[in-house]
């Protein structure tokens, strides 16, 4: 059983990829928050008994259910077609504004020069924007397998889907980040 | 200086697949590694929710816990009340089914009971009609109960 401080601890190392990874996902920070929310919720009234290994695994799955539940429920109350303006503000290069990134940056890069400091971001900020724009089913894949470290079995299992499809959506993926950031002129 | 300078990765499809696969998980950890760096510049108000969130979420663990906790114990204590064995399973379940039995046993005695009511009432009916003068039949005879509805005189 996970004791209150490796729960807590869990919590605290998955919080931040978790929202960034429903932000991408649902384009919509509070909708985002109330997802993440919920899913830690439901981890701890749940399965707050299994052991602390299996905790990252139970996580990414009921992130994933929560984040297809918000998309079914958004689904039935629109029953409209897509708001495609969200998609743009979202996902494009066109409404960066500089001056806001540097403000959330803060101080902790004093030490860089002033174009090192905006370059670094606008490179952060595109990479950022290239990932949200994936297919979902590359980028849930891509993100479970390489950001949040899962295996190719247990991003399957998290995504209920096979390991080949997990193995072809991660490829498809690299491949697409790869043309698109090397057409923007991007190097890893 | 910046950090973002490496060169990129060129996939070329007639590298070995253990060599692209190299390259490609290579690749998709720097990429990664930026998604991390851009990940803790959330901002305050984000930060905070998802604190609350962890708090919320704790709170709730650790309430679930006592929940569970909680029955077990409380059952143990009444069943070594009741059954003076704490921790005999048998005698335990024994004791819970007690009461159901008592209560079905209730019913079928007041069942009898009843059944025997309705016969000794049926035979005193009977017995009255047989020993009576009047023979049975006159109750079915049409000029007998027009006279006994005819008032007296």
């Amino acid at each position: 059983m996970a004791s209150d401080k490796e729960l807590s601890d869990f919590l605290k190392s998955v919080d931040k990829r978790a929202f960034k990874r429903t932000l991408y996902a649902v384009r919509d920070e509070d909708a985002a928050l109330d997802i993440v929310q919920d899913t830690m919720i439901r981890l701890s009234e749940k399965y707050a008994d299994r052991p602390a290994a299996e905790l990252p695994l139970l996580f990414q799955r009921i992130l994933s259910n929560a984040t297809m539940d918000w998309f079914r429920r958004q689904k039935v109350r629109n029953a409209v077609v897509r708001n495609f303006s969200d998609f743009e503000s979202a996902g494009s290069d066109g409404d960066f504004d500089i001056l806001e990134t540097l403000e959330a940056l803060g101080g902790s890069l004093a030490s860089e020069s002033t174009a090192d400091t905006v370059s670094r971001a606008q490179i952060l900020l595109a990479i950022e924007a290239q990932v949200a724009q994936l297919p979902g089913r590359q980028r849930e894949a891509f993100l479970l397998r390489y950001w949040e470290e899962l295996d190719v079995a247990e991003t399957a299992a998290a995504m209920g889907c096979s390991e080949g499809s997990v193995k072809t959506h991660c490829s498809r993926a690299v491949h697409a980040l790869s043309t698109a950031l090397k057409a923007k002129g991007i190097s890893l | 200086m910046n950090q973002l300078t490496h060169p990129a990765p060129a996939f070329d499809a007639l590298a070995p697949t253990a060599t692209l696969d190299a390259m490609q998980t290579r690749f998709a950890l720097r990429v990664t590694a930026r998604l991390s760096e851009r990940s803790q510049d959330l901002g305050a108000d984000v930060t905070e929710r998802l604190r609350f969130a962890r708090e919320r979420a704790l709170e709730r663990a650790r309430a679930t816990r006592s929940a569970e906790a909680a029955p077990k114990q409380g059952v143990t204590r009444a069943g070594a009340l009741i059954m003076g064995l704490a921790g005999s399973g048998w005698w335990f379940k024994a004791a819970a089914v007690l009461p159901a039995l008592a209560l079905v046993a209730g019913l079928v005695l007041i069942q009898r009971w009843q059944d025997n009511a309705q016969v000794s009432v049926a035979a005193e009916v009977d017995t009255a009609l047989l020993s009576d003068d009047l023979p049975p039949k006159a109750y079915s005879d049409a000029g007998f109960a027009e006279f006994l509805k005819t008032p007296d005189e």
